[in-house]
């Protein structure tokens, strides 16, 4: 991100970039960078919170008009509150033993009352990367876990790049739904929710095993963008 | 990111990671905040829904009209390795939109750009070059003097 300063500036426009890992900003050392202590992901803080976004927004473009650079490095002092747990917040459907490709599919069908009910109050969904209806990627993704090969359902993707959609719109989906009102779960507690407890979160962690440990060099690869590095769970 | 939060070798492996190493120390000044036209330049492979999504270390860029809907964008981008419950919650997250046009109607920034850009972040910076220099054309046709660098 920081490049694209050096680039932007090289061509006569004044930058600012929010830096997320301050030694990368450091080393890159961009015109203007704003570091902000907020976890990945979220480089204006925390959703829903529009004060203190404003506060992130005003802190960078402050130093636009700030003498002292070229390369000025500055810190935001205050923390994201919504890293902090909520206790009020409960998962969209109990916690369930039942695993394979049938278990995703009706847990899947369970959730889609709580995700439409999430998107009617969000106006919005960020489901869409595959431009399937969420039913048809529990059902493309439902015949991997049966160790199928389904032909792709997306007329220019191969079978692998539909499946890492499919799979990226269905932890969509499920996180969505998990979006109950009034609540504000950490990311800690979606992702705990999502990796721990459904059998969407096993069975994308299956599939990511089975890749790793096949003869495939296309799905060993793929498989690398289906969980984050730090919810790969113990083989 | 406080790295100190994360486990100290994936910490370490953040904070090592290769950074291009530039030898031009580029700076423009220019017209006070609220006199500014500002855009947001986003690197977290943000597309519009129906534009072509990132489907890898692509080196191009999207456009993300002013008059985008929250509805209608999406994060393609190919790292699983941040967090997109907060940009699944609220767009502004990632792409202030929101705040940039309270912003302008407070009087705090003179105005907000007609289009927005991003690039997808895990691309080699140095594939990004070309790119950059069309943006800043189209920026500049959009008489934009300040963008708003956000990274996932």
């Amino acid at each position: 991100m920081s490049a694209l300063g050096h680039y932007l500036e090289e061509e006569g426009i004044a930058s600012v970039a929010i830096a997320l890992i301050r030694p990368q900003a450091e080393k890159t050392r961009p015109p203007r960078a704003l570091w902000v202590p907020f976890e990945l992901g979220r480089p204006i803080g925390p959703p829903s919170d529009p004060v203190f976004q404003k506060r992130v927004v005003l802190a960078a473009l402050q130093m636009l008009v700030e003498p002292g650079g070229p390369v000025r490095i500055a810190d935001f002092p205050d923390d994201d509150p919504r890293e902090a747990p909520d206790s009020n917040w409960r998962p969209p459907i109990p916690p369930s033993g039942e695993r394979g490709a049938a278990a995703v599919e009706a847990e899947l069908r369970t959730l889609a009352r709580a995700y439409a009910g999430s998107c009617t109050r969000r106006e919005r969904s960020t489901v869409g990367l595959s431009g399937l209806p969420p039913a048809q990627c529990g059902e493309y993704f439902a015949g991997w876990l049966r160790g199928e090969r389904p032909e792709s359902p997306i007329a220019d993707m191969s079978p692998a790049l539909a499946l890492r959609f499919v799979i990226d719109d269905l932890k969509a989906f499920a996180l969505e739904a998990a979006l109950s009102p009034g609540a504000k779960p950490s990311s800690q507690q979606l992702g705990d929710w999502l990796w721990d407890e459904t059998a969407l979160g096993a069975a994308i962690q299956t599939l990511r095993r089975d890749f790793l440990a096949g003869d495939d060099e296309r799905l060993k690869q793929l498989a690398f963008f289906f969980v984050p590095s730090l919810r790969v769970a113990p083989s | 990111m406080r790295l100190e939060k994360l486990p100290a070798d994936y910490a370490k492996r953040l904070s090592d990671l290769e950074c291009p190493d530039f030898t031009t120390r580029p700076w423009v000044e220019g017209k006070p905040l609220k006199e500014r036209r500002v855009a947001i330049v986003s690197s977290a492979g943000l597309t519009v829904r129906g534009d072509r999504v990132f489907r890898g270390r692509d080196a191009d860029y999207r456009a993300i009209p002013s008059t985008t809907s929250s509805n209608d964008l999406l994060c393609s981008h190919i790292s699983i390795n941040f967090d997109r419950n907060g940009f699944q919650e609220d767009w502004n997250v990632v792409f202030p939109l929101d705040r940039l046009n309270e912003l302008a109607a407070e009087g705090a920034i003179g105005s907000v750009a007609a289009t927005h850009y991003s690039f997808m972040g895990a691309t080699d910076p140095v594939q990004m070059v070309d790119g950059a220099k069309e943006v800043a054309g189209k920026l500049k046709s959009d008489q934009v003097d300040a963008v708003l660098l956000t990274s996932v």
